[in-house]
């Protein structure tokens, strides 16, 4: 069964990509009409696939002793990421019905969609590293499209280029740790690395390099530190893309690639603590920053970047439960929130959130749907985002030192501060400018209902998720926890009520920020620094330029002319000849 | 007998590179290349016959021989579309890449 529908799950959007391109621009209503379809016929299959977890891996060619079998496991690792994939993925695409509507090229858009969903669910089904690699480029060239969909917008453009590129810096550390892996196992399955590493048929020295290169896979491919500046700048993208692209599905692939990785590089000295690190650093950074942008976008994409920190850290704790468990509702609330933000930029025409205020009751049913959101994100229960985020912070209390707790606790002051600032400004208080918003028409506000019902139902699925997951991946070391059993942990414990305390605290000083002593030099200072991304701008900008002078010295060897061109491919070939002489006397 | 086929190899190869780097004229470029690969192919039927992989060999000639063949084909079109645009065959009047 699962044989089955894990092509037809792959093939269904591709297809739908290919029929939706031929279409064309001309029959608008048809396009939206049958890449909605698609989508939800995708969806529908993965929640099929939800029922064929076990630990049993298909294999369906044999492309030969150099790529390894076309495979793929049906775990519960990435069942469960191809099924968040394809069900967001349908929830935006029929929210682009109404986003995108007389919008050009329109066809583009959809099939650009569409490849994506296909090219996830083949990332995280997959088994096979040589695979992976290419659905992880498919992604990223996807995401590159659709960044610079209005490609006569000078910073679309930018900002496509800038993930792309430092995406593919990432794309080059999962080429280096496949090759290495083949050149230890001569195979690229997965659970024959997880074997070899596991029975140390593979020295410490190259296990590390694999894990470290994995590791820069997953923080450039992820948008964490130091690479996380992609990811505001991604925001260039239409809204729905942000919502299923650079929330919910592809930022998650760094994420899935460690948790899929895990129990071979565990044991690798140093591996843990530097995901732990990487993570806590980002979740800091990113939160200030969130604090004090003003681009209502922004401040969700950066603080997409902080939760996946949060998941980062969790990791890095050594819980790929909590991980999981996090990513799953984050992706829920995430894209709840990316698209009511989507429905408000579409009816108010502006994303600067000193210009909005007052839209509570203008436009009730985004603002209620906006708030759930925001509560999950801050981590007030009983939302999902509250479950997985003490998940994470109880795995962080008891595996790793107290000042990583701290820290951590501090983080949730600032998640608190920036989610109530961003609703506060969007919502309440006088209206600042006389913007005409209206509330969401139908084929918006279902997708918003659906992810909001979800944000605040998801975690009750915890017991079927920990068990399959436990089930189907016994080398994880997942616990298999029951819903009680999580509620009493929760609850019995008196960190809970300690994060839930910081909470409170980043909301009182939002509300208390007139008559807190906040406005002198250190906060100044700190917003400068944070309105300029802590410098990592300007060393992005220093890398451009660096390449571009190297380019342009370089282009004085482009002579243009063929005799030239042929002897120095001569001189090269020479000196190649000369080389291999002396390696072999 | 190997020390001849190699200096046939070599003298090929070298006589391909010289004329190359000294002509201009793009229907002697297609024959220095002609040359030149087939160079390449002698030396790929060598291999072969010394590490025994006679079969191997064959099949890569065969491949050679399409892949030159295409080359030769493309390159002589382009040849005709060189003299009916600029009225000469040398290939500089057609360089832009040149600062």
């Amino acid at each position: 069964m699962a044989g089955i529908l894990i092509p037809f799950l792959i093939f269904t959007p591709w297809l739908t990509a290919i029929l939706v391109w031929f279409i064309g621009d001309k029959h608008e209503e048809g396009l939206h009409q049958f890449a909605s379809a698609g989508a939800i016929l995708s969806a529908i299959l993965s929640l099929l696939l939800l029922s064929q977890i076990g630990d049993s891996t298909i294999s369906f060619a044999k492309i030969g002793p150099l790529f390894g079998n076309l495979s793929f496991s049906t775990d519960a690792l990435g069942i469960i990421l191809a099924c968040i994939a394809n069900c967001i993925g349908s929830l935006t695409v029929i929210f682009s019905a109404e986003y995108m509507k007389h919008e050009k090229s329109l066809a583009r858009y959809y099939s650009m969609v569409l490849l994506f969903i296909g090219a996830m669910s083949g990332l995280v089904l997959t088994a096979n590293i040589f695979m992976i690699f290419f659905f992880w480029e498919i992604t990223a060239l996807c995401s590159y499209q659709l960044i610079s969909f209005y490609n006569d917008d000078p910073n679309a453009v930018r900002g496509g280029l800038k993930a792309l590129f430092i995406t593919q810096f990432g794309g080059i550390g999962l080429m280096v740790a496949g090759l290495l892996i083949f050149g230890y196992t001569h195979s690229f399955e997965i659970g024959r690395f997880i074997q070899a590493a596991q029975g140390g048929e593979i020295p410490a020295n190259v296990l590390g390099i694999i894990g470290f290169t994995l590791i820069i896979a997953a923080t450039a491919k992820s948008a964490q530190f130091p690479f996380f500046t992609w990811l505001p700048d991604a925001m260039e993208a239409p809204t729905p893309v942000s919502a299923l692209i650079h929330a919910a599905t592809m930022v998650n692939a760094g994420v899935y690639l460690l948790c899929r990785f895990f129990p071979a590089l565990e044991a690798v000295p140093g591996w843990k603590m530097t995901i732990l690190i990487l993570g806590l650093i980002t979740i800091l950074i990113s939160s200030l920053m969130a604090i004090f942008a003003t681009d209502l976008k922004r401040v969700l994409a950066y603080s997409t970047v902080s939760q996946l920190g949060y998941m980062f850290a969790a990791i890095g704790a050594g819980s790929v439960l909590a991980c999981q468990f996090h990513l799953l509702s984050h992706a829920i609330f995430k894209a709840l929130l990316f698209l009511c933000a989507g429905a408000i930029i579409h009816s108010c025409g502006t994303r600067d959130m000193y210009k909005m205020g007052g839209f509570f009751k203008k436009i009730p049913f985004i603002s209620i749907t906006f708030i759930i959101g925001s509560l999950a994100l801050a981590g007030i229960p009983v939302l999902n985002g509250f479950w997985s985020k003490e998940l994470i912070l109880e795995s962080i209390h008891s595996g790793t030192p107290i000042i990583i707790y701290i820290l951590m606790l501090f983080s949730v002051i600032l998640t608190a501060l920036y989610t109530i600032r961003c609703v506060w400004l969007v919502f309440f208080g006088e209206p600042r400018s006389d913007l005409h918003v209206h509330d969401a028409p139908f084929l918006m506000a279902l997708p918003l209902g659906i992810l909001s019902l979800g944000t605040i139902t998801s975690w009750l699925v915890f017991e079927p998720f920990s068990r399959s997951l436990s089930n189907s991946l016994p080398l994880y070391g997942i616990p298999k926890e029951t819903l009680s059993e999580l509620v009493s942990k929760i609850f019995g414990d008196p960190y809970t009520f300690l994060a839930l305390g910081m909470v409170a605290i980043g909301i009182l000083i939002w509300f208390l920020r007139n008559k807190l002593p906040l406005h002198n030099s250190i906060t100044r200072k700190i917003k400068s620094i944070s309105l300029n991304s802590f410098g990592f701008e300007a060393i992005n900008n220093g890398v451009v330029n660096g390449i571009n002078a190297a380019s342009e010295a370089i282009r004085n060897i482009q002579t243009g002319s063929l005799n030239w061109n042929i002897f120095g491919m001569l001189i090269g070939l020479i000196c190649i000849l000369i080389a291999l002489m002396i390696g072999g006397l | 007998m190997n020390t001849l086929v190699i200096i046939a190899i070599v003298s090929l190869i070298a006589i391909g590179f010289y004329c190359l780097i000294i002509t201009r004229n793009i229907l002697k470029i297609i024959v220095a290349l002609q040359v030149l690969v087939k160079g390449a192919m002698i030396a790929m039927i060598l291999a072969g016959k010394l590490t025994d992989q006679m079969e191997l060999a064959q099949s890569m000639a065969i491949t050679i021989i399409v892949a030159d063949t295409i080359v030769a084909v493309i390159g002589l079109a382009m040849s005709i579309q060189l003299r009916e645009k600029t009225g000469t065959c040398d290939i500089h009047s057609i360089s832009k890449l040149k600062r």
